[in-house]
C-alpha cells in the first residue's frame, strides 16, 4: 500500500491478526472448486458439514468443543467442519468524484480502499478468487477473477490510480450491470460506495437475486449535517453545480439534515428490499471494527 | 420640498459602493466554493422554501432605505409653508346698494356676498387683522382692522341692500383705516383691500383716484364684480330695473392699485375666490426644515432592518 501523504491518508493500519477472525459468509450454498488452502484455526469459512473430531490444540475456538466427545474421552475435542467451497468474490468499488471527500481523519475513498483490501484478502482465502470492477462513471474497467497473492497485487495496483477527476458523473448502475453480465456462477458481490448516484437499485436487485450481496456504504459526518459557517457557496464535485446557502440559518440546516436523512433511509430501504446486507462505514470512526462486526 | 445642501447627497454614493463590495465578495465566494457532494439534492430541498430570497434581502433592503433617508436628512430637506405675516391687515369693502337685492346670484347678491365674507374670515389666519366697510350711498359701517372676528361677523350680518353705490368714498375710508398701520419692526406692515361691487359708481368720489392713492400707499385692491348682465331688480311698485355689474371700472381699479380683478356670477365661485384670498393675503411662503422627520424615518428603517436580520437570519445584518 502507498505511504500515507497529506493528500491521501490511506485506510490506516490493517493488522493481519484482526483478519483471522473474519470471513465472508454466504447466504446460499454455491458450487465451486475444492478447497486446498492452508488450514485456518478460526471458525470463519467453515461450512456446516462435520469433517472430523480433532483433539483440542491451543488456539482452537472453544465454541467448537464437542461436549459429548470430550466427556467420552476425558480430553477436550473440537469439531472440525468442512470448509466452504471456493467462491468468486466480485468487488465493485465506486471511484466517482463524490468519493474524494472527507472532513475528519480520512477521505471516503481511503476507507473504500481499505474495505476493498480487507474483502479481497478474505476472498482469496480457501482458494477463492476476486475480481475488481472500478465504477468510474463513463467506463467501468474490470479485472477478471483471479486467486492468490497475484490477485491482491493487481487489485492494489488498480486502486492506486485513485478517484476520478472532478466533472465526471458517477454511474454505479453501469458497473453493477457489467458484473451481472459477467458473473454466471453465484458468488459474493461486495459493493463499496457512497450510493449517491441514481439508478443502481434495479441492477442491484438483479444481482441480489443470484448472488450474496454485501453493500458497504461509506459516509462522512459533514454530509449529514452542515455546521454554522455563515453564507457559503457549495459546489458539486461531479456536476459543478453551485448553490449559495446561509448556513447560519438554523431552520435551513435542519431542513437539509432532514433531506439527507431521508435519502439515507431510501438507500437503506432499497438495499433491504433487494435482500442485500448493509453496513455503514464512517470516516471519523474505526471502520475496520465496524466491518469486522458484520463479517464475523 | 427642496434640499438646502444638495451637495450632501453625495453621501448616497456609499450605497452603490457597498453594492459593489457585495458583488466582489460574492464572486470571490464562488471562486473559493466549498466542495460538497449532493449539492443537487440541497438545491432541490431549498428550492421550495417560502419567500427565501425575499427574506434574505429584506434586512439589507431596509438598512439601505434607512441610509437613503439619513443621507437625505443630511442634505437638509425643507418644504414651503405659508406663515402669516405679522400685523398684516385686510379691509373687506362690501357693496350694500339697492341692486344687491337682485337674485341673479342665488339666493340674492347680498346673501352671496355675506356668505363669501364669512368664508374669507374662516380661511384667514388668526393673526390677520380684518376690517369691514359696508357702503351704499355713503359708508354705512366701518370696522377697523382687528382680530376680533365677532365684530366683523355682526357687521356682515347687519348689512341690508338699500341705496346707491359710493365706491370711491368707501375706498377712501378703507385707506384711511390702513394708512396709519405700522409693523413691529418699524417697517410698514402689508395691507390689502377686497372690494366687492355689483354696479357703477353713482355717488361720491372717483374710485380710480382712490386706487391711485392706494398705489402710492402700497395697498393692492382686489376687486370682485358680482352679478350677471341679465340681472334684474324688482322694485316695490312692480317695475323691474336692469342692474348689470361694471367690470371695466373694477378692473381699472385693480390694475391701478396693483391688485387683481375677478368677475363672478355665482355664489360658489365667489365663495371660492374669497377663501383663496383669505388664505393668500396676509401669509408669505417660508422654507421650513423637515430634517427631523427624515432622521426619524431613517432610524425606524434601521431598527426594522436590524430586527428582521436577527429574526430571519439570526445575525445582525
Amino acid at each position: 500500500m502507498r505511504r500515507p501523504s497529506p493528500a491521501r491518508q490511506g485506510p490506516g493500519p490493517i493488522p493481519t491478526q484482526a483478519l483471522r477472525r473474519l470471513g465472508l459468509t454466504l447466504r446460499r450454498k454455491v458450487a465451486g472448486r475444492l478447497p486446498g488452502d492452508q488450514p485456518t484455526r478460526g471458525t470463519a469459512g467453515d461450512g456446516t458439514e462435520l469433517a472430523q473430531l480433532q483433539q483440542y490444540a491451543p488456539g482452537d475456538d472453544v465454541r467448537r468443543i464437542d461436549p459429548a466427545a470430550s466427556a467420552r474421552t476425558g480430553e477436550p475435542h473440537v469439531r472440525r467442519m468442512v470448509p466452504e467451497r471456493a467462491i468468486t468474490t466480485w468487488l465493485v468499488v465506486d471511484v466517482s468524484p463524490s468519493m474524494a471527500f472527507g472532513t475528519t481523519t480520512r477521505l471516503k475513498s481511503d476507507v473504500a480502499e481499505g474495505a476493498a483490501d480487507v474483502i479481497a484478502r478474505l476472498a482469496t482465502r480457501h482458494g477463492g478468487s476476486v475480481s475488481l470492477t472500478v465504477a468510474a462513471g463513463d467506463e467501468a474497467p474490470i479485472l477478471p477473477p483471479r486467486g492468490g497473492k497475484h490477485a491482491l497485487a493487481a487489485l492494489r495496483r488498480a486502486l492506486e490510480t485513485g478517484v476520478s477527476a472532478d466533472g465526471v458523473r458517477g454511474d454505479l448502475g453501469a458497473g453493477l450491470t457489467r458484473v451481472g453480465r459477467l458473473a454466471k456462477a453465484p458468488g459474493v458481490v461486495a459493493i463499496v460506495s457512497d450510493f449517491r448516484d441514481e439508478g443502481w437499485e434495479s441492477a442491484l436487485r438483479v444481482l441480489a437475486a443470484r448472488h450474496s450481496v454485501l453493500a458497504i456504504e461509506v459516509r462522512d459526518p459533514m454530509e449529514d449535517a452542515l455546521p454554522d459557517a455563515g453564507v457559503v457557496t457549495f459546489a458539486d464535485p461531479e456536476t459543478g453545480d453551485m448553490v449559495d446557502l446561509d448556513t447560519s440559518d438554523r431552520r435551513l440546516r435542519a431542513l437539509l439534515a432532514g433531506a439527507e436523512a431521508q435519502r439515507r433511509e431510501r438507500v437503506a430501504a432499497a438495499l433491504r428490499s433487494a435482500g442485500a446486507r448493509h453496513v455503514t462505514l464512517r470516516t471519523d470512526g474505526d471502520w475496520l471494527r465496524e466491518l469486522g462486526r458484520v463479517l464475523r | 420640498m427642496s434640499l438646502h445642501d444638495p451637495i450632501n447627497l453625495l453621501a448616497l454614493l456609499a450605497i452603490p459602493l457597498v453594492l459593489l463590495m457585495w458583488m466582489v465578495s460574492r464572486k470571490r465566494r464562488r471562486k473559493f466554493a466549498v466542495r460538497l457532494p449532493g449539492v443537487a439534492a440541497m438545491k432541490a430541498a431549498t428550492a421550495g422554501r417560502a419567500g427565501g430570497r425575499w427574506r434574505r434581502m429584506l434586512p439589507a433592503a431596509l438598512v439601505g432605505a434607512s441610509a437613503v433617508s439619513l443621507a437625505t436628512a443630511y442634505a437638509k430637506p425643507q418644504h414651503t409653508v405659508n406663515v402669516p405675516i405679522e400685523k398684516a391687515s385686510v379691509v373687506l369693502v362690501s357693496d350694500e346698494s339697492g341692486s344687491m337685492a337682485a337674485d341673479d346670484v342665488s339666493p340674492s347678491r347680498l346673501e352671496a356676498s355675506q356668505g363669501a365674507a364669512r368664508s374669507f374670515l374662516k380661511a384667514a389666519p388668526k393673526s390677520l387683522l380684518v376690517g369691514f366697510a359696508g357702503f351704499s350711498s355713503g359708508v354705512e359701517t366701518n370696522v377697523a382692522p382687528t382680530t376680533d372676528r365677532d365684530a366683523i361677523t355682526s357687521a356682515i350680518a347687519a348689512e341690508n341692500a338699500d341705496g346707491g353705490t359710493a365706491t370711491g368714498d368707501a375706498l377712501q375710508a378703507a385707506l384711511a383705516q390702513l394708512a396709519a398701520r405700522k409693523g413691529s419692526d418699524g417697517k410698514t406692515a402689508p395691507a390689502a383691500i377686497v372690494l366687492l361691487s355689483d354696479g357703477q359708481t353713482t355717488d361720491g368720489s372717483d374710485p380710480v383716484t382712490a386706487a391711485q392713492r392706494a398705489k402710492q400707499l402700497g395697498i393692492p385692491i382686489y376687486t370682485v364684480a358680482l352679478g350677471t348682465d341679465s340681472g334684474v331688480l324688482q322694485l316695490g311698485d312692480g317695475r323691474s330695473v336692469s342692474v348689470p355689474p361694471d367690470p371695466q371700472t373694477l378692473a381699472e381699479i385693480a390694475s391701478t392699485s396693483g391688485g387683481k380683478a375677478y368677475n363672478v356670477d355665482d355664489a360658489d365661485t365667489l365663495d371660492a375666490i374669497y377663501r383663496t384670498l383669505g388664505s393668500k393675503i396676509g401669509t408669505k411662503p417660508e422654507q421650513k426644515e423637515m430634517t427631523v422627520a427624515f432622521v426619524a424615518g431613517g432610524l425606524l428603517l434601521l431598527m426594522g432592518g436590524l430586527g428582521t436580520g436577527v429574526r430571519f437570519r439570526s445575525t445582525l445584518t
